[in-house]
């Protein structure tokens, strides 16, 4: 948790209040405070429902914070264009979506989108970041649509690094895939952190995935960070009974 | 070329009654068969007839006033019953309704009827409601046909590909482009029908303008090109129309930072 390098995204003091069904105001995050560092790692776990998603959306703006502030390399992300936040802050999603065409033709999409040139498929930086993914070179004329979920997970997460973000978001990356995929993408992700420095968020109430990639991990639930700091610390010594419960019983939280 | 040129046959009452015969018939069959639908169809029919005499009278009122007030105020009777016919429809599926859609029929239907009879047909005067009355007619009918399509295939769309449009704004993509397909698909279910319409024209079908004015007398190449010309301006106002309500609307389902309006 201590780094002494600055933060790349900081967190402070972040709330969302949402309108639920009765038209009164409820609070689904509360006074967050977090930071993500070039290079590493951040999970936040908790139980489902507990207000993951929610952050993250707020981190890129897809939706708008209630309270508090975000800061991206110090300026607040309201200060942003949308569109540029969009292209250094990359969001993830639970569920992959890949674009009908070739696997290339989706690499290629978010280029497009930004009005940049897109690259060829032998572009020597596409290939090392596929290499990086573990995403194979010879994929890049299949159809997309006929990868399996993981191998669009996969590919998903080439397409949001081409661009050359500063910061990866990722919301339950792992929740339709199976131990040996999810293994298999833990290892994908830390090389790419590592070596691109990217500042990592990865939001997930999978304990196992958690274990094997935080360097840095915080514990949300209703809404509130209720623990944080060094991930082998957290989770050696839960010092909250929230956290403690959430660790305990392994098989209550394998569904 | 000579084509005998004979006054239509005037319909007495009694040619009326024995031609509601026919869906008389078609209801009491509906009732005796308890299939349903009897009385919708008997109510239907009465709407109609009265709504036509109304308008029958009403237009031989304005006929012979030969003055641009009654005919604007008659266009303008017909374009907030548009608007009306198209708010039951669709005011739930679009945000900020009567500002988008008031517009888009103010600029697509009486852009195109407005530039059709004074460039194309030119009367004279030029308001003649003759003219006016019936293209403005035919103009908005269909465009509100293909408007309320393109705005039912635009929300749907946007409700099914939420998750497509979410990872186009992930990825850096302006809302704009995040709609490109919804929006693609929108305007297509909005042509759809006029493009068949247009493919079946003269094949299959004798449109009802052109079968009117043979029935009339009128040379049936006149009536052509009368044809001709009246589907250029529908298919031009239906495509402008949605276009127009299509671009202009999409922004509602986005807030200004380029995210998805819940």
């Amino acid at each position: 948790m201590s780094s002494p390098a600055a933060a790349v995204l900081r967190i402070e003091g972040l709330g969302k209040n949402r309108v639920d069904e009765q038209g009164s105001q409820v609070a689904v995050l509360r006074d967050v405070e977090l930071s993500l560092f070039a290079g590493r790692i951040t999970v936040v776990i908790g139980p489902s429902g507990g207000g993951k998603s929610t952050l993250i959306r707020l981190l890129n703006r897809l939706e708008e914070a209630s309270k508090g502030r975000v800061l991206l390399d110090g300026q607040d992300i309201r200060r942003y264009d949308p569109l540029q936040l969009r292209r250094q802050v990359a969001l993830l999603a639970q569920k992959p979506f890949v674009f009908s065409g070739t696997v290339l033709e989706n690499l290629q999409r978010p280029f497009q989108f930004q009005g940049r040139i897109p690259p060829p498929g032998n572009d020597p930086q596409l290939r090392e970041l596929m290499e990086l993914c573990q995403l194979p070179v010879s994929w890049l004329q299949r159809d997309a649509g006929s990868l399996s979920v993981g191998q669009q997970q996969r590919l998903c997460l080439v397409r949001s690094l081409a661009t050359g973000p500063e910061v990866l978001l990722l919301d339950e990356p792992t929740s339709a895939l199976d131990r040996p995929t999810v293994d298999g993408l833990a290892v994908s992700l830390r090389a790419v952190c590592r070596k691109r420095q990217l500042a990592v968020l990865l939001v997930t109430h999978d304990l196992h995935l958690a274990e094997i990639i935080a360097d840095d991990l915080a514990y949300l639930e209703d809404g509130r960070i209720l623990e944080q700091g060094n991930a082998a610390e957290v989770l050696g010594r839960p010092r909250t009974p929230a956290l403690q419960r959430f660790l305990t019983p392994p098989t209550r939280e394998r569904n | 070329m000579t084509v005998s040129v004979k006054e239509i046959i005037e319909l007495a009452p009694h040619n009326l009654l024995w031609a509601s015969g026919a869906l008389l018939f078609a209801a009491s069959l509906a009732w005796s068969r308890r299939i349903g639908q009897a009385r919708s169809l008997l109510w239907g029919a009465l709407r109609m007839m009265l709504q036509l005499l109304a308008v029958g009278y009403a237009l031989r009122w304005i006929f012979a006033a030969r003055h641009p007030l009654p005919t604007l105020l008659m266009l303008l009777v017909m374009g907030g019953f548009a608007l009306q016919i198209m708010a039951g429809r669709l005011r739930h599926k679009l945000p900020g309704f009567y500002r988008i859609v008031s517009t888009s029929l103010l600029a697509g239907c009486g852009g195109i009827t407005l530039y059709f009879c004074l460039l194309v047909i030119g009367p004279s005067p030029w308001y003649d409601p003759r003219y006016l009355i019936p293209l403005a007619g035919m103009i908005i009918g269909n465009s509100i046909n293909g408007a309320c399509l393109a705005v039912e295939r635009f929300a749907a769309e946007m409700t099914e590909r939420r998750a497509e449009i979410e990872t186009a704004l992930c990825l850096g993509a302006s809302c704009r482009m995040a709609c490109q397909g919804p929006l693609r698909n929108a305007f297509q279910a909005a042509l759809l029908p006029s493009i068949n319409t247009m493919a079946a024209m003269g094949v299959v079908s004798l449109p009802g303008m052109m079968t009117g004015q043979i029935l009339s007398g009128t040379d049936p190449l006149t009536a052509v090109k009368y044809q001709i010309a009246i589907m250029c301006a529908i298919v031009g106002s239906v495509a402008l129309t949605s276009a127009l309500l299509l671009l202009q609307g999409y922004r509602a389902y986005f807030t200004e930072a380029h995210q998805l309006r819940c």
